[in-house]
């Protein structure tokens, strides 16, 4: 059984020039995988991610025929029962540690947070889960880091206590939104691991939001792959780098490669049908 | 002086003070860019890479070493003369640019500094070189997107004509299409001005497609240089650059 299905998601922002469609009639459905969704800055990708919480604030709408977690319409339910599922059923890692943690409260506060208020754990006991969390993030130095502000911390450093801060509750569903960019291709495996075990042992869902076609080619299971806000392709991930739209093929193209020839790169060309309305 | 590398580094320390801490984030570290080379560092967030470029423009807390521009030391203010040589690019367009100067203001503000006149004809020009249309000059950086504000980036870089661009992830912020046109520019600007670039990127591929030679480092210290046909052909010295370079699998030319 999917875990979750969307039908027909269109996003639309009323601007003083008439409403933007952001996201153009969308469909997919999700089991206990790893779906990708790629394309350039713009797409609808992020979009996508954020209707499924809710989390499109007026001037934006969120429209869909159909859109179902868990045998709950998240079209239907109420605010408060939204606010009970975000988080602890369905989790978001968001693209940027530098404008999604409190910058003026310490790492450790905010891992706990949750735990004191949600889960009404002690002092000494959220202490414990937050620290065993930044461990399974690889974080080498849990007790500074808790101890931490987040200008303290290097990108990649921050984008791990995001994710750990997300995975605490064990969500059913994680939706991560290039939760791999900003680190280095080093800690990205690792942090790519982690995030692989979850799916695998607890089945948990995950959709990875990402410009980077090698690393969903590479990660996940099936791909859609956005173009102003409409899917022009849904693939196995496997078979992303001998994707045939020409959409595709372009972005693959522009890639430098190791050992690649050093003159300049292909750009993407827009001139073909699919790029228009 | 003319056989001098532009940029050499010797045995550079940077300590941060933090609470009582001392953090050693780059530890005797040496390297040296020749005049027109185009030089990349790499390694995991942390390495200290980004570090040694701010230490060059004197944004790092120095504790040991020397840096010297063309066999000159640098002096501890960094001072105007420096900023004619030297300009840096950063990772963020989003945060590099200032959000209420339009980008005219941005690009003639180095020139106002400067003294230099003709600012009217030196900015349209400015934006031309970076492909950009002259009508931007009355834009906000707000209204553009990330890889046309990448380009501003770029030419606010080059108003004063240095000879050394500091570029610190200059596209991993941009699409692959874009970081495609964007590294394109790079390249095309140092062969017409025969720049000489000091690069970090954590892309080996990039690095692969940009750069002469690269540095590998890990943990504030400098591992192993690597020159640009060995990195093709996977001749390493040290395990933790094969790791990298293993970890960069699905970026080789298939």
């Amino acid at each position: 059984m999917s875990l979750l299905t969307v039908e027909n998601l269109r996003v639309t922002f009323d601007t003083e020039t008439g409403p933007v469609q952001a996201v153009r009639g969308v469909s997919f459905s999700l089991g206990r995988e790893r779906l990708g969704i790629v394309g350039e800055s713009g797409s609808g990708k992020t979009m996508t991610g954020r209707s499924v919480l809710r989390l499109i604030r007026p001037p934006g709408r969120i429209e869909a025929d159909r859109m179902e977690f868990d045998g709950q319409d998240l079209m239907r339910i109420p605010e408060t029962g939204m606010r009970a599922l975000r988080g602890r059923r369905i989790a978001m890692v968001m693209q940027d540690p530098k404008f999604s943690l409190n910058p003026v409260m310490r790492v450790g506060e905010q891992l706990t947070e949750g735990l004191r208020r949600r889960d009404r754990l002690g002092r000494a006991e959220a202490v414990r889960k937050a620290l065993a969390a930044l461990e399974a993030v690889q974080i080498r130095d849990p007790e500074r880091v808790m101890q931490a502000y987040p200008h303290e911390l290097s990108g990649g450093m921050g984008q791990r206590v995001m994710i750990a801060m997300m995975l605490i509750p064990e969500p059913d569903l994680l939706i991560a939104d290039e939760p791999t960019s900003a680190l280095d291709v080093t800690v990205q495996a690792e942090v790519l691991q982690i995030l692989d075990t979850l799916v695998r042992d607890r089945g948990m869902g995950l959709i990875f939001v990402s410009h980077d076609l090698r690393l969903v080619a590479r990660f996940c299971d099936r791909v859609l792959v956005m173009y102003r806000g409409r899917i022009v392709e849904e693939l196995p991930a496997r078979e992303l780098m001998a994707a045939r739209h020409p959409y595709t093929r372009g972005l693959l193209n522009c890639l430098p490669r190791i050992g690649g020839a050093r003159g300049p790169l292909p750009v993407l060309d827009r001139s073909g049908d699919w790029a228009d309305d | 002086m003319t056989d001098r590398p532009a940029i050499e580094i010797d045995r550079l320390d940077v300590t941060f003070a933090a609470k009582g801490r001392a953090v050693r984030a780059v530890q005797g570290v040496s390297l040296a860019v020749a005049r027109r080379e185009s030089f990349g560092l790499v390694g995991e967030s942390g390495s200290g890479k980004s570090t040694i470029l701010r230490a060059i423009c004197g944004l790092a807390p120095v504790s040991g070493g020397a840096i010297r521009l063309g066999g000159d030391p640098l002096p501890a203010r960094r001072g105007k003369d420096f900023s004619t040589r030297v300009q840096m690019v950063f990772q963020d367009p989003y945060a590099s640019l200032h959000p209420r100067h339009t980008i005219d203001r941005t690009l003639s503000e180095p020139l106002a500094i400067h003294g230099i006149g003709d600012t009217d004809a030196r900015v349209v020009r400015a934006l031309q070189d970076v492909g950009l249309p002259a009508a931007f000059r009355f834009r906000y950086p707000h209204q553009l997107s990330g890889g046309q504000r990448q380009r501003v980036a770029i030419a606010r870089a080059l108003m004063l004509n240095p000879q050394i661009l500091l570029l610190d992830e200059p596209t991993s912020a941009l699409d692959a299409s874009v970081q495609a046109e964007v590294l394109n520019l790079l390249t095309r600007l140092r062969e017409e001005r025969g720049l000489t670039f000091l690069m970090v990127s954590h892309d080996l591929a990039v690095i692969d497609h940009m750069c002469d030679r690269i540095l590998v480092m890990q943990h504030g210290r400098a591992v192993e240089e690597i020159a640009h046909a060995d990195l093709a052909a996977g001749r390493m010295q040290t395990d933790y650059a094969r790791s990298l370079f293993a970890a960069s699998a699905d970026r080789m030319l298939s």
